[in-house]
């Protein structure tokens, strides 16, 4: 991939290095790439919710003229998931379907149409079993067992306990518990799901170009489903329609676009449909969450106990670690002498949940500010007094061993609270008018990578060669956030050279080093950490030959921009080409390598059960306000505005920054007010565009942004997140603005008209 | 690529050419804008054997006043788009152009056309889903199956008329140009549907409906009120049309049409009361029983009919109350 | 039935042997290789394949590519001009009306043939005309910025 160099350093807004052929359609995605003669592929999915896979008749379709193969359960014995502990769910379903639309049958064929075709000639011998979409009832003791091995559909228990919540509740001047349930969402990246599989029966090759977050763990899960060695693979990720978690973990159809291509001989492209994409799910689970808090009489928390039941659908995915989240970032953001989480990762028959933007953490969050905003009100003070007191002051370490070593949060409520006019707005503003406010955080990369190798948890490399030009080689999955844009100006920061030199290449395991993907808000981190590393190196070696050339210390030389000279002597100095060719000299073409690993004291507490989830070298903070109104005969709320103040650390792009807090905070407006799945009986019914509503513009704020720089003494030039930390605050805040709108308070989101419309009639009173 | 089923598809220049396109094989279908026929035939809603498209046909497309009458006459072709900015529309029957300008979102107003809007397909939760889908579900009976899931015990589909034009049109009192191998007839527009689901037109089969004729207004003001969740893209969860015309303090007319709550329009009976009234509590409450007495919604939709039927209350006596302090202020010199 | 096809695509007169039932999406992909233009859902709800079509807004999913005979269809891919970005295209850029890119042509296609209409739009003009494009991205802020901006540009003297 050739980008364009970026137009300044860090700090400077700085347009995307790949933006130029977004805007031109030159930008080639996954379904962009399908060569002419591609064999079209095609899944058969199940129409049954549970049921015993009796047998797969494939006879007639393989017999129907232009098909190269089909494949089925039979294909794939080997499980996949993303945790090496949790591996249940096949590619093809074998034995058992668990949800409606798991697939159960592929085939390649010359065309669509054929493809089509010889799906419809498939017949599945299924004998229904009873199904449960619910997490209360597949807990209950007549439900069905999804997997034999896990009682009572309990994927995972957590119980966590830290201080002495009985007596912080016992000192509490209030003590409120609240329930709370959220509506399952997905993610809607705008690109459908897609791979394209290239298989070279001559040399037993493999190449797939696929929607993915982690074309690392698409590598090593297609390899061993495939049963092949990694070495006859590769996998490349092309441009990326977006992703925000849906895609951090390698998915069914990348291995049956696999296993289709090898079966064939050739080339398949596998599309999914926008159904197939919302039936590969993936999204944030829905969630029961109980909360109670206990408050002195001047705000501060005294303890908190909470519990949340996720209802994790058919597989594991990335349930664990899901359920873990919901407890874990409980921490890092106030003060909170005690506190206990129970959590429960539940299965039920439905598409299977996974990673979302704020993982974990989003629904813990927002119900935890909701509740706080109502016992604030009750003792009357003020929401803002109330985040005020109970503030983690840097640098600090949690009940769960997290450090916490910058926080801007102070100067974040400080603006929006100016900002959006609190103090002078609030209470006077028409009728089924309010305002309201949220905090939240999360984390700048999971310190303890998924898979342990020993290996750094960041790799990347730099290439110097006789043009004077630098080729950033990344393994970094560019999906819109920016990534290959932040490696650029960092190699620019560093090396102080023309951005005119640079050009990134990223995500082809054939050529960039490995990384371990686009999640948990990581690479700027830990990417951003090895580039620094990787371009300090090269500039050493630049330095060295223009000491060299210029017969002095390495130390004497100082640069100036691309001029290269002796400190304090007036000389013209070497220009960058000179420089360049004085250090080629012996050696060649220069490659240099940066690592970057988080500390092992950033990963968790070994003393501390299930604490490697949430253990981060920094956190990112974030508070907003939103400004809501609410429809008396409808119950539509629209959300006027929100104003949102992040601490990033640094921003290195403020104007990427900007874009991904405004990103993440509109998110979270379609999910406080529209979003949700809606797999009724199993049967999904809003499996498109139409009834999953995702806000367009007409529902969309005005998105007000401020950057707090607290500079992370961790981060990259003392970077942190900036993507996921503001998504659970402006859900928090549009409740809380509801309820100052309104005088009700949600406990059930999304807040579609419907449930608000309830709110104000209950019963149809 | 898109999976379509493969059909035939005519361009004619004329009517007459049209109707002889659609007499050819039966089962063909005439195709307007196509945003939401098109779509039907992607999920395999329907297969005909031919498209017949009307765009190429001139004098389809016209907007004027009738001289002698002061009616609006529309074109079977005039794009949503255009009836919402048309100035003779906006200034003469601006409801029609709220209406227009409520539908899906602006490209789908681009293509999409006054009588492909008024003649659309009905909609369901049941209905509006793949091949693979219903296939699952079991077949419904709009679509290749026996019974109604909306109302498994029901002899008829249940599927919800969904155009937002119609209600605003009845309200106006609007008739239809209907254009079939018999020749022309004009019809009151109630006439063109009924209460079924599955064949929501009273259409011939090979008819065509070649424009809408919309009486003046004479004073009397009307509005389009439409629930959904989204500002755009949405179909409505309910849609009130409203009419009233004011004299002095009293009301000289009343009338209240609804969409998205049952397989054809509603014009909403039982308003009479209301002449000779000014707007008040007891209006507002009369509205509101005459709107509940026929809206009836059933569960086609993701929202529950329960809120459908009390929000197009709600909103009737919004919409009533709002076009009787604009009637007011428009009667009241400046 | 397939039929030939005569229109302008970007400027240029094409032919085409074209399937009666081809979407105008899939002859712009798949025939004149233009795949500028994307896909995003099932049946015309997320604008991602908006085309203009003498100059106006089109969903090109839905919409038969025969139903646009001898007219001039434009896609992202003939805004540039020699090489050169148009104003949307610059605006989108510069102020990251894009991130992941994907509903970018669509939301460029629908921006540029309100422009075309309005070439002074106000906020307000700008959030309806591109309410029927979905992105997952921006939260739309960046996308209303760099359309005010191309427009103010275009207005400029």
């Amino acid at each position: 991939m050739t980008v364009l160099p970026p137009k300044g350093g860090i700090g400077v807004p700085t347009p995307l290095v790949d933006g130029i052929e977004k805007v031109t359609g030159r930008a080639r995605y996954t379904a962009d790439l399908r060569p002419a003669d591609a064999l079209a592929g095609a899944i058969l999915r199940s129409p049954v919710s549970h049921g015993i896979l009796r047998g797969v008749d494939t006879t007639a379709a393989e017999a129907l003229p232009g098909v190269l193969a089909v494949v089925t359960g039979a294909d794939c014995a080997v499980p996949f998931g993303v945790l090496p502990i949790a591996r249940n769910e096949y590619p093809l379903a074998r034995d058992r379907v668990r949800y409606r639309g798991e697939p159960i049958a592929a085939v390649a064929a010359v065309d669509d149409r054929t493809a089509a075709q010889a799906l419809a000639l498939i017949r599945a011998d299924i004998a229904p079993l009873p199904a449960v979409f619910e997490s209360a009832k597949a807990r209950g003791p007549k439900a069905p067992l999804l997997h034999d091995d896990k009682p009572g559909n309990i994927e995972r228990e957590v119980h966590q306990s830290f201080g002495d919540v009985e007596a912080g509740f016992a000192a509490a001047a209030l003590v409120r518990e609240g329930t709370f349930t959220f509506a399952e969402v997905n993610h809607v990246h705008l690109e459908p799901n897609a791979t394209l599989a290239e298989y070279d029966p001559e040399r037993d090759r493999l190449t797939l170009h696929t929607t993915t977050q982690v074309p690392y763990y698409v590598h090593l899960t297609v390899a061993q489903c495939l049963e092949v060695d990694t070495a006859r693979i590769r996998v490349v990720k092309p441009f990326l329609g977006g992703g925000f978690g849906a895609r951090t973990e390698a998915l069914g159809f990348e291995v049956i676009a696999a296993l289709l291509a090898r079966k064939a001989g050739g080339t398949v492209f596998l599309p999914l449909s926008r159904e197939d994409t919302f039936l590969t799910h993936r999204g944030r689970p829905q969630a029961d969450i109980t909360l109670k808090l206990g408050l002195t009489a001047d705000g501060r928390l005294t303890a908190c106990a909470a519990t949340c039941v996720q209802r994790g659908g058919a597989y594991a995915g990335y349930g664990i670690i899901t359920i873990l989240y919901a407890g874990a970032l409980l921490h890092g953001l106030y003060d909170i002498p005690a506190v206990t989480y129970d959590g429960w990762r539940v299965y039920t028959n439905l598409p299977p949940c996974g990673a979302m933007r704020g993982h974990g953490t989003v629904d813990m969050r927002a119900a935890f500010e909701a509740l706080l905003d109502e016992m604030a009100a009750d003792l009357g003070l003020d929401p803002f007094a109330v985040r005020r007191v109970n503030l983690l002051t840097a640098p600090a370490t949690t009940l769960m061993g997290q450090k916490v070593l910058s926080n801007g949060l102070a100067e974040c409520l400080d603006w929006v609270e100016r900002a959006s006019g609190w103090h002078k707005r609030r209470g006077s503003l028409p009728p089924g008018r309010g305002l309201g406010m949220a905090c939240s955080h999360y984390v700048s990369g999971t310190s303890k990578p998924k898979h342990w190798t020993g290996e750094p948890h960041a790799v990347i490399n730099l290439k110097l060669d006789f043009d004077g030009a630098i080729t950033i080689l990344t393994g970094a999955s560019d999906i819109g956030q920016g990534s290959s844009t932040v490696v650029a100006q960092v190699v620019g920061e560093v090396l102080g050279c023309d951005p005119g030199r640079l050009r990134v290449i990223s995500s082809d395991s054939a050529v960039t080093p490995k990384d371990n993907g686009s999640y948990s808000s990581r690479v700027t981190f830990m990417v951003g950490n090895a580039t620094i590393q990787a371009a300090e190196s090269l500039k050493a070696i630049l330095v060295e030959a223009a000491a060299r050339r210029l017969d002095a210390a390495p130390d004497q030389i100082e640069c100036l921009g691309e001029t290269f000279r002796v400190a304090g002597i007036q000389d013209t100095g070497l220009s960058f080409g000179d420089v360049v060719r004085e250090a080629l000299i012996d050696t060649g073409t220069i490659t240099v390598k940066g690592t970057f690993t988080c500390p092992v004291e950033f990963q968790g507490d070994k003393a501390i059960r299930g604490s490697a989830i949430g253990a981060s070298m920094g956190f990112s903070y974030a508070a907003q306000v939103a400004e809501c109104s609410v429809d008396p005969v409808t119950g539509r709320v629209t959300v006027h505005k929100l104003w949102v103040a992040a601490d990033v650390g640094r921003a290195i792009n403020p104007l990427a920054v900007e874009g991904q807090i405004q990103g993440a905070a509109w998110m979270g407006v379609g999910q406080a007010l529209s979003e949700e799945t809606n797999w009724r009986d199993g049967r999904g019914i809003a499996t498109n565009l139409l009834d999953y509503r995702v806000p367009t513009t007409a529902d969309s704020p005005e998105i007000e942004v401020h950057i707090v720089e607290s500079l992370d003494p961790n981060g990259p030039f003392g970077a942190k997140e900036a993507s996921e930390g503001p998504l659970a605050g402006s859900i928090a805040a549009i409740m809380n603005a509801v309820h100052d709108a309104t005088g009700v308070r949600a406990r059930a989101l999304p807040l579609s008209p419907e449930r608000v419309f309830e709110l104000f009639a209950p019963n149809g009173a | 690529m898109t999976s379509m089923p493969r059909f035939r598809l005519h361009r004619p220049t004329s009517t007459a050419d049209a109707l002889a396109a659609l007499a050819d094989a039966p089962g063909s279908r005439p195709l307007a804008g196509g945003t939401a026929l098109l779509v039907n035939i992607r999920y395999g809603l329907e297969a005909p054997p031919a498209l017949v498209d009307l765009s190429a046909i001139p004098g389809l497309d016209g907007i004027t006043v009738d001289e002698d009458t002061g009616a609006l006459v529309l074109g079977a072709s005039v794009t949503l788009a255009r009836l919402a900015a048309d100035p003779l529309v906006l200034d003469g029957w601006p409801v029609l152009a709220r209406a227009a300008a409520c539908v899906a979102g602006p490209t789908h107003r681009e293509a999409a056309t006054v009588a492909g809007n008024l003649c659309q397909d009905t909609r369901c939760v049941f209905v509006n889903q793949s091949e693979w889908w219903r296939a699952a579900n079991g077949f419904c009976m709009k679509a290749g199956g026996e019974t109604c899931h909306v109302v498994p015990k029901s002899d008829r589909c249940h599927a919800a008329y969904a155009g937002d034009l119609a209600p605003a049109l009845l309200v106006l009192g609007a008739s239809v140009e209907v254009l079939d191998g018999h020749g022309s007839r004009r019809h009151p527009l109630l006439d063109l549907f009924r209460a079924d689901g599955r064949a929501h037109l009273a259409l011939a089969p090979g008819a065509l409906v070649t424009a809408v004729i919309v009486p003046p207004m004479h004073g009397a003001v009307a509005g389009y009120a439409k629930v959904r969740v989204r500002e755009s893209i949405d179909f409505p969860l309910a849609g009130v049309a409203g009419l009233v015309r004011r004299d002095g303090d009293r009301m000289a007319d009343v009338r209240i049409a609804l969409t998205g709550v049952a397989s054809a329009p509603v014009p909403v009976p039982g308003l009479d009361g209301l002449i000779g009234q000014p707007w008040a509590e007891l209006a507002a409450a009369n509205v509101s029983e005459a709107v509940g007495k026929v809206c009836i919604p059933l569960r086609t939709t993701a929202a529950s009919p329960r809120y459908r039927r009390a929000v197009a209350m709600g909103s009737a006596v919004r919409l009533l109350g709002d076009l009787w302090s604009e009637a007011g202020s428009e009667e009241s010199p400046v | 039935m397939t039929s030939v096809l005569d229109l302008t695509v970007n400027g240029r007169a094409r032919q085409d042997l074209v399937e009666d039932s081809a979407l105008l999406l899939d002859y712009l992909r798949d025939v004149a290789g233009l795949t500028g233009t994307k896909q995003g859902c099932d049946g015309g709800e997320c604008g991602a394949c908006t085309v203009l079509v003498d100059d106006r807004p089109r969903l090109a999913c839905s919409t038969l590519a025969h139903q646009v005979a001898g007219r001039r269809v434009e896609t992202i891919e003939g805004q540039a001009k020699r090489g050169r970005m148009s104003r949307l295209q610059t605006a989108f850029h510069e102020r990251l009306g894009t991130q992941c890119g994907y509903c970018t042509p669509g939301m460029i296609m629908a921006a540029e043939g309100l422009l075309r209409r309005d070439p002074a739009p106000s906020p307000e003009a700008i959030r309806e005309a591109l309410s029927g494009n979905l992105c997952r991205c921006t939260g739309y802020v960046k996308i209303i910025e760099s359309v005010q901006a191309a427009a103010t540009e275009e207005a400029a003297p």
